[in-house]
């Protein structure tokens, strides 16, 4: 078989060429590998709920005899199937670990300087990547069409309509006109949801992987004292190839675990859409912006040219635009000339290090914002919440370079003095 | 034969290269350009028009409010059903002729609150009746339906943002991120159910 599969197709040499590329090891490297079997899962499990779920929001008369939108219907349908409502939570469940393990996945290409020259494309890339993950999660969440998902989206509708000038008509192209109300809505979204941002992500991680197989993955520290200047690493087949089973089949049977035993998203509990809004709370790699939107003061705003600039659009497109941009142009700030192969110790660039660690405490105070409001946290006061915001990240920040300084000047110089001596970022 | 092609126009002289390259840009720049402008008008198709159906024409003198959910979803409010100083009710206008519910119109969407005729300040007292006052239930900030009561307080809490505004004083917001008040509806009590009697006081919906 592989030998009449070999005279047609060359097998060897792909074998030679590809599947014995050298992969280093490291605990931190598995961090991409599980944002790509949440997608898979996602993909998956997708495609079972897309069998059953119907994209309107017609009113039907359901057999209980309540008169219900169809969406809604479809996914009480789809919960009564065996394992249905388990394979739903499991959707949901690894919509949220694929951000969680993107955005750790981020943190540890920033934290060891991997972004630098050669890498800064894939870096973009995966900025992209990070932001068109965030944006699918979005638009599957009104799907369900219940009372608590139709309010929560119904922020993201407000934050698409404030951006100036264009906003309405990009509200009324990605939500077919007014949300919610529209019957176009469901529609759009789902085939927003279902096809074209899968697609892409499909697209956008095939060349992730594709430059970084052609650019080579960085090197652990302990590779240069081991090999200096060789790729170390096991080989893609077989040994890389296990480790991935493993790691994907240990992934599988959490998520069936967590999803069985804490049903996501129980759309009988919240109810088909109606006139009471419910108290929300956006998932949580949204609450940071949900809270800047609680204290940015309504004051804030002008016009230009009928254009306007109101809160929604700082708190909801500036902050986390300008966030995106600063990211972007790290590569090509944080310069040097000779390629990075190694990975670089947090330790011994306290700058980036310690800015990093501010950026954390301002998405964490932020975060805390979102909780303004709610019952029992009457302390939680505009004026508190932005001395927080303003001074926790700023203190942290001075505080985590005054330490690493002292604590790991003396090594810093010993050890990057050998292969690759780099700035003091 | 090939001699007598290249005496007069030789394809391969520069000047004869250079204007076949300027026309083919120029053809390939007008097919692009044109691409563009129908793929635009077709988009523009994306951005639906708004339909005016009988429920979803704006709220009109004269409708009768009816409950916008609950058991009693459709029927008109009755003003002796509603408890002083409890949870608004929110409510949809219908159509007093076509016994039409305009319910498919968010900013249609009110909200009905019993006070102290005394506690009320002389503006919302003018649009108020027998106690009875009426809002846009449509949160000015980002358009959700402000449907909390802080009831120590007497105070109408937007679930959205924590936007707060005051029912006694033409709805002032005193917390939260409102840009704006929500309008008040003038309204007129007549033979136990509560009619609009005008339009809002200003225009309802967020701020946009």
């Amino acid at each position: 078989m592989y030998q009449w599969l070999d005279e047609r197709f060359d097998i060897s040499r792909l074998q030679r060429k590809f599947l014995r590329k050298a992969f280093p090891v490291h605990h931190s490297f598995f961090l991409g590998e599980i944002a790509l079997f949440a997608f898979v899962v996602l993909v998956l499990t997708g495609i079972f709920l897309t069998f059953n779920y119907e994209p309107s929001t017609r009113v039907i008369r359901a057999p209980d005899g309540r008169d219900l939108q169809a969406a809604y219907l479809s996914i009480l349908f789809i919960d009564s199937l065996p394992f249905g409502a388990v394979l739903r939570s499991m959707h949901h469940w690894s919509a949220h670990i694929m951000v969680a393990a993107a955005f750790l996945h981020l943190l540890r290409i920033l934290l060891s300087g991997a972004y630098k020259k050669p890498r800064e494309l894939n870096w973009l890339i995966g900025l992209g990547l990070l932001g068109l993950s965030i944006v699918t999660a979005f638009t599957g969440y009104a799907l369900p069409y219940d009372n608590y998902a139709v309010t929560a989206t119904r922020i993201g509708y407000g934050i698409a309509q404030s951006i100036p000038w264009i906003g309405s008509a990009v509200a009324s192209i990605m939500f077919g006109g007014e949300f919610p109300g529209s019957d176009r809505v469901i529609p759009r979204l789902y085939s927003i949801h279902v096809l074209w941002l899968p697609l892409l992500l499909i697209a956008t991680i095939g060349l992730h992987l594709l430059i970084m197989i052609k650019q080579k993955h960085t090197q652990p520290r302990y590779a240069e004292k081991v090999a200096p200047g060789k790729v170390m690493g096991v080989p893609a087949m077989p040994q890389q190839a296990v480790m991935m089973g493993v790691l994907f089949l240990v992934y599988l049977a959490i998520t069936a675990f967590v999803a069985g035993a804490f049903l996501a998203h129980p759309i009988e509990a919240f109810g088909p859409l109606s006139v009471k809004t419910p108290d929300v709370k956006p998932d949580w790699y949204f609450l940071w912006i949900y809270g800047l939107l609680k204290i940015i003061p309504s004051s804030w705003q002008f016009e230009i040219f009928g254009g306007k600039f109101g809160p929604e659009f700082w708190g909801g497109v500036v902050v986390p635009g300008m966030l995106g941009v600063v990211a972007a142009l790290l590569p090509f700030v944080d310069t040097r000339k000779n390629k990075l192969r190694y990975v670089e110790l947090p330790s011994q660039h306290p700058l980036r290090t310690s800015i990093t660690v501010g950026l954390l405490m301002f998405f964490i105070m932020a975060t805390l914002a979102g909780y303004k409001g709610d019952p029992g946290l009457d302390w939680l006061t505009t004026p508190l919440l932005w001395t927080l915001i303003l001074v926790v990240p700023t203190v942290t920040t001075a505080v985590s370079y005054v330490l690493m300084k002292s604590l790991y000047s003396e090594r810093s110089e010993g050890e990057s003095a050998a292969p690759s001596p780099g700035p003091g970022y | 034969m090939s001699d007598h092609a290249n005496h007069d126009h030789d394809p391969e002289t520069p000047e004869a290269h250079a204007s076949r390259r300027a026309i083919l840009q120029a053809a390939i720049g007008a097919g692009v350009g044109a691409t563009l402008l129908s793929t635009l008008y077709i988009g523009a198709g994306l951005i639906p028009k708004k339909e005016v159906t009988p429920e979803t024409e704006p709220l009109a003198k004269g409708d009768i409010l009816v409950y916008g959910d609950g058991p009693k979803k459709g029927q008109p409010v009755n003003p002796a059903n509603l408890g002083l100083g409890e949870q608004q009710t929110v409510a949809y206008p219908m159509n007093p002729k076509t016994r039409v519910v305009k319910d498919k119109e968010a900013n249609n969407t009110v909200l009905l609150l019993k006070l102290d005729p005394a506690s009320l300040d002389a503006e919302t007292a003018k649009s108020a009746a027998e106690g009875v006052v009426a809002y846009s239930a449509v949160c000015k900030h980002l358009g959700c339906i402000v449907s909390n009561w802080d009831k120590a307080a007497q105070i109408l809490v937007c679930p959205c943002h924590q936007g707060r505004y005051d029912p006694k004083q033409s709805a002032k917001v005193v917390g939260g991120p409102p840009p704006k008040p929500v309008p008040q509806l003038p309204i007129k009590i007549e033979g136990g159910q509560i009619l609009a009697a005008a339009g809002f006081l200003a225009k309802p919906g967020k701020e946009v």
